[in-house]
């Protein structure tokens, strides 16, 4: 296991083999890269290609001997990954960040709630929870997607079922299609959930609202601000504290984050506006 | 340590022979007050504050990191001459050494290229540049290699490190004195215009909103002070197509696209929250992190701001 970090220069990333190229849904492709790299998961890499640019991207996976990533196709660099196909070389950076807090939550029963391409990281934490089962209690999973055809991980989701309990939701399906699962915002999943606050702890990452929303029904349900962990996501360039372009007021969402306690970065997002 | 005096007439010598040193750079008016290698001893220009810092010489407006070349990182291997800075005044020293710690912090090897080979040499002010001047405000170091003190004859010079004295010594200009620069020497007069305070109770104060109403989010702010540091990175591919290069260039947090993400949201979309988070960077977080504000006071983010926003004014009331 290893880390890609320059000594000499921390801009600089590394050249690494694609070992293989899924298309998860339309607009979301899985690349499998051939480096064991040793992180904590809901940490990330930058990825790049020379004359594209470089983005942050979660690691998706947590294996000894490879590494995955989950990229939503969304502008220029993103776009062009998807192009690339297995024995193709991208470069990478990482990992950078702190992660979602497995050492100090072991022993504990978890809620992991993601919203469309927010899964990817969690799925991280799935496949780390996976390898470390009995360390935990009871683990529920909500995740959410835009439709049908947004559901992330479809392969995985019967060792899923098996393993923990997991709850998917779409916003919307179209009427008279196959699919015959739960309709409606993951939040009523939720809500209807039997939760307990009781030595718990809430691993959440998706869009802003989607969070603002399910923080409010882990709080009616009575789980405390210190037991939800939420992954920030803001524009960054150099990752490890430099450019300045991820702060969160003081906080720096590339070092201090993604992965925040609730209770220790609320009033700086509420504020920040 | 120790003073040596040099007499007025003899500072043209002083600069040529500074000149033979390495490169000379000093303040000169063109259609800006900036600093310039000085070609001619007799263009050296004190009566104003430099319109653009020395921050450029070390953190370039664009600098290229390295290339890549057939899927081959280069790095940039361009020997760096040594360069000798006079002129500087005591914010634009301390200004150097904020991004000191700034890129220091990440052993940035890119600033410390251009960093490495430098002799700063400063020049005390005796009156205040111009109104908005509020280093005294700033408790602002000595941070310099050598730095001039000036009398009515003579200059005083206040050694700040062997390599300074080296170089006075091999000027055979100087002779040493027993005298002592002051403390009142090293403080403008009237530039203590800053009440410093914990910013971090006064965020949501109402106090902000009429005077930063006013900011058009020009970026001439960020883009003269000579301690802001946001940068972004960014690839450029030369009409020639043989090599990529992978460059880092000055970004402005007072511009929206500054902290947008995917999916069209911008956080700190509004103007007064971007002007607030620049004032609570310089001014607040960069302490909290490394127990010394930013800011030093230069005073040109007042002075060219278009509708001329003195934020001073508002952290003195909150
Ligand atoms: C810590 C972190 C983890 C992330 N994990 C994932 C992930 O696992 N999968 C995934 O698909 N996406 C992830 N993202 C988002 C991803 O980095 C951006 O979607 C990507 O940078 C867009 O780059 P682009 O060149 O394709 O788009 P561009 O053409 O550059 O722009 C498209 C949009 O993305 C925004 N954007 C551009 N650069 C960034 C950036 N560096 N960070 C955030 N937004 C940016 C732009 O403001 C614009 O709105 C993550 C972002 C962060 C900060
Ligand atoms: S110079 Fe003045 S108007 Fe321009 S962005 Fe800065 S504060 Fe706003
Ligand atoms: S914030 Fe303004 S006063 Fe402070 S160093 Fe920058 S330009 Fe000068």
């Amino acid at each position: 296991m290893k880390q890609l970090l320059s000594k000499a220069d921390p801009y600089r990333p590394f050249k690494i083999e694609i070992l293989e190229r899924r298309q998860e849904v339309k607009d979301t492709f899985t690349l499998k890269l051939d480096v064991p790299l040793k992180h904590d998961p809901g940490q990330f890499v930058q990825l790049s290609i020379p004359g594209i640019g470089e983005c942050p991207i979660s690691i998706s996976s947590y294996s000894s001997s490879f590494l995955e990533l989950t990229i939503h196709e969304i502008g220029m660099v993103t776009n062009t990954l998807s192009k690339l196909k297995k024995g193709d070389t991208i470069f990478v950076r990482g990992p950078y960040g702190k992660g979602y807090p497995m050492k100090e939550t072991k022993g504990k029963n978890l809620v992991l709630i993601g919203g469309g391409c927010g899964v990817a990281p969690l799925k991280g934490v799935v496949s780390y929870l996976d390898k470390h089962r009995h360390d935990y209690g009871t683990i529920d999973l909500f995740f959410g997607y835009r439709s049908p055809e947004h559901i992330l991980f479809k392969d995985e989701m019967p060792t899923w079922k098996e393993l923990y309990k997991l709850n998917v939701s779409v916003d919307k399906a179209p009427t008279g299609g196959c699919y015959t699962g739960n309709v409606g915002f993951i939040t009523q999943l939720l809500e209807k959930s039997q939760l307990s606050p009781q030595r718990n702890a809430a691993m959440l990452c998706g869009p802003p609202v989607m969070m603002k929303f399910c923080i409010d029904i882990l709080q009616k349900k009575g789980f405390h601000e210190d037991q939800i962990y939420i992954s920030a996501e803001r524009l960054m360039y150099c990752a490890f504290g430099e450019c300045c372009h991820c702060m969160i007021k003081g906080k720096f969402t590339c070092l201090d984050g993604p992965v925040f306690r609730y209770d220790q970065i609320k009033e700086d997002l509420n504020e920040e506006h | 340590m120790a003073v040596y005096v040099l007499k007025k007439g003899d500072l043209e010598k002083f600069l040529l022979f500074l000149g033979k040193q390495g490169e000379l750079i000093a303040p000169v008016k063109k259609d800006e007050v900036r600093f310039e290698p000085l070609k001619d001893p007799t263009d050296l220009y004190l009566d104003e504050q430099t319109y653009i810092p020395a921050k450029q010489y070390f953190f370039p407006q664009e600098q290229v990191l390295f290339t890549f070349q057939d899927d081959m990182i280069i790095p940039v291997v361009a020997p760096i001459k040594k360069r000798i800075f006079f002129g500087l005044r005591r914010c634009d020293l301390a200004a150097i050494q904020h991004q000191d710690i700034a890129f220091g912090e990440h052993n940035d090897p890119h600033y410390k290229k251009l960093r490495k080979s430098t002799i700063l040499i400063g020049y005390q002010c005796t009156k205040k540049l111009h109104h908005w001047c509020f280093c005294g405000s700033m408790d602002l170091p000595d941070f310099y290699d050598l730095m001039f003190f000036e009398q009515e004859h003579h200059y005083q010079i206040d050694v700040g490190s062997a390599q300074g004295e080296t170089l006075l010594k091999k000027s055979k200009l100087c002779r040493k004195t027993v005298v002592r620069i002051s403390k009142e020497q090293k403080i403008v007069p009237d530039t203590n215009l800053l009440q410093r305070k914990d910013l971090g109770k006064h965020y949501s104060s109402k106090a902000w909103d009429s005077l930063v109403k006013k900011c058009i989010s020009c970026a001439a702010c960020t883009t003269l002070c000579p301690t802001c540091y946001c940068h972004e990175i960014k690839d450029d591919v030369p009409v020639s197509l043989k090599e990529v290069q992978r460059k880092r260039t000055w970004s402005s947090c007072q511009l929206k696209e500054f902290s947008g993400v995917a999916g069209n949201y911008t956080f700190r979309e509004s103007r007064s929250s971007r002007f607030k988070h620049r004032i609570f960077h310089q001014l607040q977080y960069f302490r909290e992190k490394h127990g010394v504000d930013l800011c030093v006071g230069c005073g040109r983010c007042i002075k060219h701001c278009p509708p001329r926003i003195d934020f001073i004014k508002v952290i003195n009331k909150l």
